[in-house]
């Protein structure tokens, strides 16, 4: 893979950002050489002439002089040369158009299908790309390569076109003019040798440029363009709601069969759909047998424009009925026989048309007509044919046998051994299959006749027992190998679709327990890996897509992998392996889709394009894993908002503490200060002294508050650095309770043993006040305090205990909260709702921690329950 | 001491206030009752029936509004609330439950016996329903169809009339927009601030620039009529 595959990301870019849609004009023509590419190319000379930037993207003169002519001035864009099995091709540069962005560009024949290794299957995706990038297009086309005139055309001409548009194609355009030519003057241009050499010509003129031919294809193209022009007054008589002669709502319905006919009836219930102006469905009953014939029948709906259903149903006619009475369907089609198919086979869906014409009653049906030359079989197609050793098996099987037989002559009777024989030929057939099954009939035979049955050792045929022998072992190995061998297939279907359940049942399972993103991604890469060989997780961020984990580790993805894979992201389509955009890379890339919005891209790589069955299951695994997705994105998201409204929260409780607790000593000073200033003279001197002592305590209580608070921001900035120093606890225990007013203590207890800390003794002495303060705001007067200390290996605890009012048991992990106030304790003493706070904050700076036990279990039941604090500190 | 000229009830838990108020009250010529819980300022309220109540909405016992609201069962004596600037809600929930007035802490205590005085005086015009306000020249009397300024009939609509009217009733008093707007425009209009505005707009201009000033807003809560002794105290 060379680098150059690689889009310009830019011109990528640019041409997303374009918004407006190019507009594309289609010179459609009945046959080649009626001068499409000429006229398309007067037509620019034209406009390049009135001053249009008009770029030759790709022209093909065919040798043709006067076509070369025409490209004269017109500037071209290079070529871009492909290798392709030893030969160079040239093909349209899509990515040095993209970059060039002319307003008009020219590229021709449509139809085109572009070389493996371009990053699309066909020209027509090519322009589609160019439309939507924002230029305008103009193209050629031939009538003969509409994918629903495909059939008519082979029937017609007798040849099949093999590349193909889909229809939608031509709905595309916004323009199409018909570059019409009377069919004899078109036989004169060709004996003119104006279109292909001469040789080529004399066949081409008794081929396909027979006069009928191109009068039929003449009127096709005509009808195809007045059917256009027909859609454009119908919408635009729509658009602005003129009342017309609209047609009842018909719906069609496509029965898909497995066999080669379904592509007809495809084509021929969309163009019955297109007549009738009706939507059209394919519609499938899965059964065990199915083929790529039902998968490329379906894929070709889709391209026609049309749905798809499928379902699984034991009686086909019935499921057919239903749904068609469900969806309101009108028209049914199906094929009439399959082409090459055996006699039974052809009776059988004879008596299956015929059975559903008894019943489908409330429908027009249609019957498609056998095709003249069965289609080439899609190449998908792979069932496991009868391996060398299954033959060899039946013959030492039947060696065997007859050995024994030999052997046993004279008390075996020779019709046992007839007997013997079927059994084998069922043996053989129902484990090998119906071939091998023949095989050992007729080998059975063979031995039977001239091993056992008189004249022994001759071949002789002439008794009607003989015969009857030999088509009963035909038959035993026919039905019994057809039997087996659907058996079989059903089987391993079923194990495959039980396969793709259980894998999808998994991961869902697996998803819906996903937690983190990295783990979600992981084990998408893991299911992707499990499915195919490897996988790839990639989520799309503000500059581009972000390769996750990978399946196995260390799985990378080249620059053109990366380019497909961010291609299906920008695009929202499958791309890679099996699909038709980059169909030649090795990965599958699956666009991670979570309400309709791409959030990146699965990549799986498999051994070969994945058959349906894969296909659907990646995408289950891929939507899967993209709600799995949006739905961690959303958790982590709701978690982010409940941790924003706590800190919201705490602000609030913050600004309610600063307010109640700045207040009401304002409240007091201001008053004391009014009633002293109005009415001083007139109160009793002791009232004046009480009114000025309140005055300093309040203008106290709140230069404490501001303390704490500083206090805080200042552990909050990570302004305060603990020391840790070898500390003695007692002197630090002093300095504290010296600080404390208004306390009582029952005792100090500090034993030698746990008489030093790792601390900050500045630190560890505002801890002590803070908690000795609480302890005596919440404590009865003349109620006392214990300190003591215990040692514990490397650790220290330091123990206060008060008699006070104590903490609910479900507070005491919060009274260590800024501004956590016991609701009863609002009220009851001032603080500030910090101390705590701050003693747990300086604690933990000094790698210790703070916890609070209430009810103390050594107290009266009877009193108030009290509160022990204990800090946790490091021993030294 | 001079004989008192009323009986205050405060009910507050934090002792500081107390500590100020009381010999403030004293100096004003109050008798003051001291309560710190709501079951107290309940039992207080309702033996000794003083002139008016100063309640704080943040009591240890009771939620202050359960103690306004079950003296209310029994008294309608003029309550104000002593609040904080950011519980405007607990306000507004107060004064729609009965309160007659509030101050914000830290209120001035000028302030706070002004208020008190109206709240009594407004007691006892309540006993007199129909009273004729004149404020400076603007006479409303509720028995007259007409509002006179200076001795001129004022050109009012149906629903300024009904407005000026209801705030001069309750003149002194802190009526919420909710108050207002039930009165007047009927319960399904509660929520319309805006129509209120309007009105209020329009009223004092009308009023002009004189008596304009005698509705005063009290932000976010509703609108009060200043009465006389406050205008001309102004």
């Amino acid at each position: 893979m060379t680098d150059d595959r690689r889009p310009d990301p830019d011109a990528l870019l640019a041409s997303m950002q374009q918004a407006a849609r190019g507009h594309l004009k289609i010179f459609l023509g009945a046959a080649p050489g009626v001068g499409k590419t000429w006229e398309m190319l007067v037509a620019a000379r034209l406009k390049h002439e009135a001053g249009l930037d008009v770029v030759a993207g790709l022209i093909e003169t065919h040798g043709r002089a006067g076509t070369i002519a025409e490209t004269g001035t017109l500037e071209a864009l290079h070529r871009r040369p492909v290798a392709y099995r030893g030969q160079t091709l040239e093909e349209f540069d899509l990515d040095a158009a993209l970059a060039r962005r002319p307003a008009l560009l020219l590229v021709d024949e449509l139809a085109h299908t572009n070389a493996p290794g371009l990053r699309h299957a066909k020209r027509w995706q090519d322009v589609q790309e160019l439309l939507e990038a924002g230029i305008n297009v103009w193209t050629t086309l031939n009538i003969q390569h509409l994918e629903s005139l495909n059939d008519p055309v082979a029937r017609i001409t007798g040849v099949r076109v093999a590349e193909t548009i889909p229809d939608h194609v031509l709905d595309l355009a916004d323009e199409i003019e018909l570059i019409d030519l009377p069919p004899a003057e078109l036989r004169a241009r060709l004996a003119e040798g104006k279109i292909y050499r001469p040789d080529v010509a004399g066949r081409a003129l008794s081929g396909f440029f027979r006069e009928g031919n191109l009068g039929a294809l003449r009127e096709m193209a005509l009808r195809r363009v007045a059917q256009h022009v027909d859609r454009d007054v119908k919408s635009y008589m729509r658009a602005r709601a003129i009342p017309g002669p609209w047609p009842a709502t018909e719906r069609v319905l496509a029965l898909i069969g497995p066999d080669a006919s379904a592509q007809n009836v495809v084509r021929h219930a969309a163009r019955l759909a297109d007549a009738l102006d009706a939507p059209v469905i394919a519609f499938h009953v899965e059964r065990a047998d199915d083929d790529a014939w039902v998968q490329s029948a379906l894929d070709l709906m889709v391209q026609l424009g049309g749905s798809v259903a499928t379902v699984s149903a034991p009686d086909v006619i019935t499921a057919v009925l239903d749904y068609a009475a469900a969806q309101n369907i009108s028209h049914i089609v199906i094929g009439r026989a399959q082409p090459g198919g055996n006699r039974f086979k052809r009776l059988a869906l004879n008596s299956f048309g015929q059975r559903l014409a008894r019943r489908a009653t409330a429908f027009t049906l249609h019957f498609v007509p056998i095709p003249a030359a069965a289609a080439a079989r899609p190449p998908a197609s792979r069932r496991p044919g009868p391996a060398i050793p299954a033959y060899a098996m039946a013959c030492v099987l039947l060696a065997a046998v007859t050995l024994a037989g030999r052997l046993l002559q004279t008390w075996l009777p020779q019709e046992a051994m007839g007997l013997i024989f079927t059994g084998i030929i069922a043996a053989t057939a129902s484990r090998y299959g119906r071939n091998v099954g023949l095989a050992t009939a007729i080998g059975a035979f063979l031995l039977w006749n001239f091993f056992f049955l008189p004249p022994v050792f001759t071949f002789t045929v002439s008794d009607p027992r003989d015969v009857v022998a030999l088509i009963v072992f035909l038959l035993v190995g026919i039905v019994t190998g057809t039997l087996a061998g659907r058996v079989r297939l059903e089987a391993e279907a079923a194990t495959a679709r039980i396969e793709a359940l259980r894998r999808i049942s998994l991961f869902g399972q697996r998803f819906s327990r996903a937690t983190t993103l990295d783990g979600l991604l992981q084990d998408t890469a893991e299911e992707a890996a499990a499915m195919t060989k490897a996988g790839l997780v990639m989520l799309a961020g503000a500059s581009g897509l972000q390769p996750g984990p990978a399946m196995p580790p260390g799985t990378v993805l080249d620059d053109a992998g990366l380019a497909a894979a961010d291609w299906a992201l920008r695009n929202n389509i499958e791309t890679g392996i099996g699909t038709a955009t980059l169909p030649n890379m090795p990965w599958r890339f699956v666009p991670l889709r979570a309400d309709n919005i791409v959030i990146g891209v699965l990549a799986a790589r498999p051994e070969t394009p994945p058959l349906p069955p894969l296909a659907q299951t990646l995408n289950t695994l891929a939507d899967q894993a993209a709600m799995a997705v949006a739905r961690v994105r959303m958790t982590m998201q709701t978690a982010q908002n409940a941790a924003r409204e706590d800190n919201q929260k705490l602000r609030t409780a913050l600004l309610s503490s600063l307010s109640h607790d700045l207040r009401t000593p304002l409240t007091a000073i201001r008053g004391a200060a009014e009633t002293l200033s109005t009415a001083g003279d007139a109160l009793p001197p002791e009232t004046r002294a009480d009114l000025l002592a309140s005055i300093a305590q309040d203008t106290a209580r709140m230069t404490k508050f501001l303390a704490n608070i500083m206090e805080m921001a200042r552990i909050e900035t990570g302004e305060i650095i603990a020391k840790r120093e070898r500390v003695r606890l007692d002197t630090v225990i002093e300095a504290a309770i010296a600080r404390v007013k208004g306390a009582m203590y029952a005792g100090i207890n500090i034993p030698e043993a746990a008489a030093y800390a790792m601390a900050d003794p500045a630190l560890l002495e505002q801890i002590l006040v803070n908690v000795l303060d609480n302890a005596v705001k919440y404590a009865p007067e003349g109620s006392r305090l214990a300190v003591s200390a215990v040692a514990d290996g490397s650790r220290l605890r330091l123990s206060i205990a008060d008699e006070g009012i104590g903490i609910a048991p479900e507070d005491c992990a919060h009274v260590f909260d800024s501004f956590f106030r016991a609701t009863r304790g609002d009220r009851v003493a001032p603080g500030t709702g910090l101390g705590l706070a701050i003693a747990k904050a300086f604690t933990e700076a000094m790698g210790g921690t703070i916890t609070a036990l209430s009810p103390r279990l050594d107290l009266p039941a009877d009193g108030l329950p009290g509160t022990i604090v204990t800090i946790d500190l490091q021993a030294a | 001491m001079t004989i008192p000229i009323g009986l205050i009830l405060v009910v507050d838990d934090e002792p500081q206030i107390h500590r100020f108020l009381t010999p403030a009250l004293a100096a004003a010529g109050y008798e003051s009752l001291r309560a710190e819980t709501g079951a107290e300022a309940l039992r207080l309220a309702a033996a000794r029936a003083p002139d008016a109540i100063l309640l704080d909405l943040g009591l240890p016992d009771i939620d202050g509004h359960e103690v306004l609201a079950r003296l209310r069962t029994f008294s309608d004596i003029p309550v104000i609330i002593l609040s904080a600037r950011d519980r405007e809600a607990e306000k507004i929930r107060a004064l729609d439950a009965g309160a007659d007035d509030y101050v914000e802490k830290p209120f001035g205590l000028g302030e706070l016996l002004a208020r008190i005085r109206t709240a009594c005086r407004h007691r006892l015009r309540q006993n007199n329903e129909d009273a004729t306000v004149d404020i400076d020249g603007l006479r409303i009397d509720p028995t007259s169809p007409r509002i006179t300024q200076n001795g001129e009939p004022l050109s009012l609509t149906r629903r300024e009339h009904a407005l000026l009217l209801l705030l001069a009733r309750n003149s002194g008093r802190v009526l919420t927009h909710r108050h207002i707007l039930a009165a007047i425009w009927g319960a399904a209009h509660t929520e319309d601030v805006a129509y209120l505005r309007v009105y209020i707009g329009q009223l004092r201009r009308k009023l002009g620039p004189h008596h304009a000033t005698l509705i005063t807003t009290e932000p976010g809560i509703g609108y009060r009529l200043r009465d006389m002794a406050e205008h001309e105290g102004k």
